[in-house]
């Protein structure tokens, strides 16, 4: 879904949203009578995440922090990944994401809820930069997600494509899209109606706990992440 | 000298495990006996290891109780699969309750394993946030890079997120490989088989240099163990004022280095007269040329 368009379906109460290149910062009133008020974070038109980028979401999200004490931030997800370049390399994107991503547990641990929601795409390091770090996670449902795509991983693993996608349609751990993201316990929603309804009652629902290993035994996605998580932890 | 050297780039995860703790004390989770494999690997007709090529558990380090985390490269890139990565977020959940003086993760993968991506990648995050919540319980998170996979993709962002990093010239570390940059956007983006150009990139020094590694140590257990020893000493630190001060050294390091093309333009606006002899400079020298420049690091 475009960025306006989702907009719309999100606040229908109304927002204050601009763009500076990729990324988009404001704030909107939340469900449809609108009553309270969110910060929006974010980036469109696909973007790949890089060095500006993350600099941008950083400086939003300290804002946000000085400017709003406990105000619920709505991370709003559409990129194609990590900007691949030798110069984000050079420079060590790493510690940009690492440090964006920290922001991000920081603000939680000051009362700020963080719902992302994915209206687009949602790729590998772009998807851990500013997505996967918030207490829930939600996608629209026509929105994509992937960690890599099945040619690529094909080219990596030298297995044949027609295998790749033979086998995505029965395991979930590797195929790409929403459902087996779902079902792994990455992703806590799908919305395919009542988006703003749906935002409403999901900032409600966000909780400070990391719960989606649980999540996803319950989904018999990841059956054994929990189970091991805790054994190590208890022994 | 060469003779007796133990390279750590060329240890085993296990080799590496007993050379950094005090003799005898390492205490494994989770061990190999318990054949806690992969599920997902025979899918893809490939053979699981019973540790699922991480090694986890209790250890001292000078007397001082550490958790101990190491990657094994050997075992499918040390990448994170499902098992792989529930074992160190179960070992961080364990460090919250039992507080040892640190935790060390010995990484050495190129990130998510692709034959678990969505797990692989959801484990990751799932470190992640361990990770903030022991930093936060001010439990410091002692990140070591200097194996052969480096520490790439979600590993590498892993890396980004310790309180302090130990890395070797050798320990490479970043998001995308080479390998994936050439193989996605094209030779002239990035040319993986000019080994010069990789290291100087990616490598420790130019790691150290822009101070995401606080200490640059030679290829050998004992001067990883003694870096370690020192860093226990360094606290854990996740306050908003020390995250600000380094996002503001970020803006900096890109306005000042952004236009840069090479390791080598960056060396030299760092003062370096002869920038092309820092990959053969002897870290001691290198850590000597960096005292009085360490502003970065908060």
């Amino acid at each position: 879904m475009k960025l306006d368009e989702a907009l719309k379906s999100l606040f229908p109460a109304g927002c204050s949203v601009r763009t500076e290149g990729n990324v988009v910062l404001g704030e909107a009133r939340v469900g449809t009578r609108g009553e309270a008020v969110a910060a929006v974070l974010g980036t469109t038109d696909n973007a790949f995440i890089g060095l500006e980028e993350i600099l941008a979401l950083g400086e939003g999200l300290l804002d946000v922090l000085r400017d709003h004490p406990g105000r619920p931030v709505v991370l709003l997800v559409d990129n194609a990944g990590q900007r691949m370049a030798l110069r984000e390399e050079l420079l060590g994107l790493f510690e940009y994401i690492a440090n964006l991503a920290a922001l991000q547990d920081l603000a939680r641990r000051r009362g700020h809820k963080i719902l992302a929601v994915v209206y687009g795409n949602s790729v590998a390091g772009g998807f851990i930069a500013c997505g996967m770090l918030a207490d829930r996670i939600c996608a629209l449902a026509d929105a994509r997600t992937s960690v890599m795509n099945l040619a690529s991983i094909a080219r990596v693993t030298r297995l044949s494509q027609d295998f790749l996608e033979e086998l995505s349609k029965t395991l979930p751990v590797f195929a790409p899209g929403l459902q087996p993201f779902f079902k792994m316990g990455g992703i806590h929603e799908i919305w395919d109606a009542d988006h703003a309804q749906r935002l409403e009652a999901a900032l409600a629902a966000c909780s400070p706990q990391d719960e989606r290993a649980a999540l996803g035994r319950e989904r018999a996605g990841r059956t054994l992440a929990r189970d091991i998580m805790d054994r190590v932890a208890s022994a | 000298m060469r003779a007796t050297r133990r390279s750590y780039f060329e240890a085993t995860a296990r080799q590496r495990v007993s050379g950094i703790a005090d003799p005898g004390s390492f205490k494994e989770i989770c061990g190999p006996t318990e054949r806690r494999t992969s599920p997902s690997l025979p899918f893809f007709g490939l053979p699981a290891a019973f540790d699922d090529g991480v090694v986890v558990g209790d250890a001292l380090i000078g007397g001082r109780p550490v958790s101990l985390a190491a990657q094994e490269g050997r075992f499918m890139g040390g990448a994170f699969g499902e098992v792989h990565a529930a074992k160190v977020a179960g070992l961080l959940r364990r460090a919250l309750r039992t507080r040892p003086e640190a935790f060390v993760f010995l990484l050495d993968s190129g990130g998510v394993r692709l034959q678990e991506a969505n797990a692989g990648e959801i484990g990751v995050t799932e470190i992640m946030r361990a990770i903030f919540d022991l930093r936060h319980a001010g439990v410091p998170v002692i990140g070591v890079v200097g194996g052969s996979c480096g520490s790439f993709g979600g590993a590498g962002i892993v890396s980004g997120c310790c309180d302090t990093l130990i890395a070797s010239q050798e320990g490479r570390m970043g998001v995308s490989g080479p390998e994936v940059i050439e193989t996605t956007m094209g030779v002239e983006a990035f040319d993986s088989r000019d080994r010069a150009l990789v290291w100087r990139t990616t490598g420790g020094k130019n790691r150290r240099l822009f101070g995401a590694v606080s200490a640059l140590v030679e290829d050998h257990i004992p001067a990883f163990r003694e870096a370690l020893l020192k860093a226990l000493d360094r606290p854990a630190s996740f306050t908003l004022e020390a995250l600000a001060a380094r996002r503001a050294a970020l803006k900096a390091r890109f306005e000042t280095y952004g236009s840069a093309g090479d390791a080598l333009d960056i060396w030299r606006a760092m003062g370096f007269d002869r920038p092309e002899d820092v990959p053969a400079m002897d870290v001691r020298d290198l850590e000597a040329r960096l005292e009085p420049a360490r502003e970065e690091t908060p």
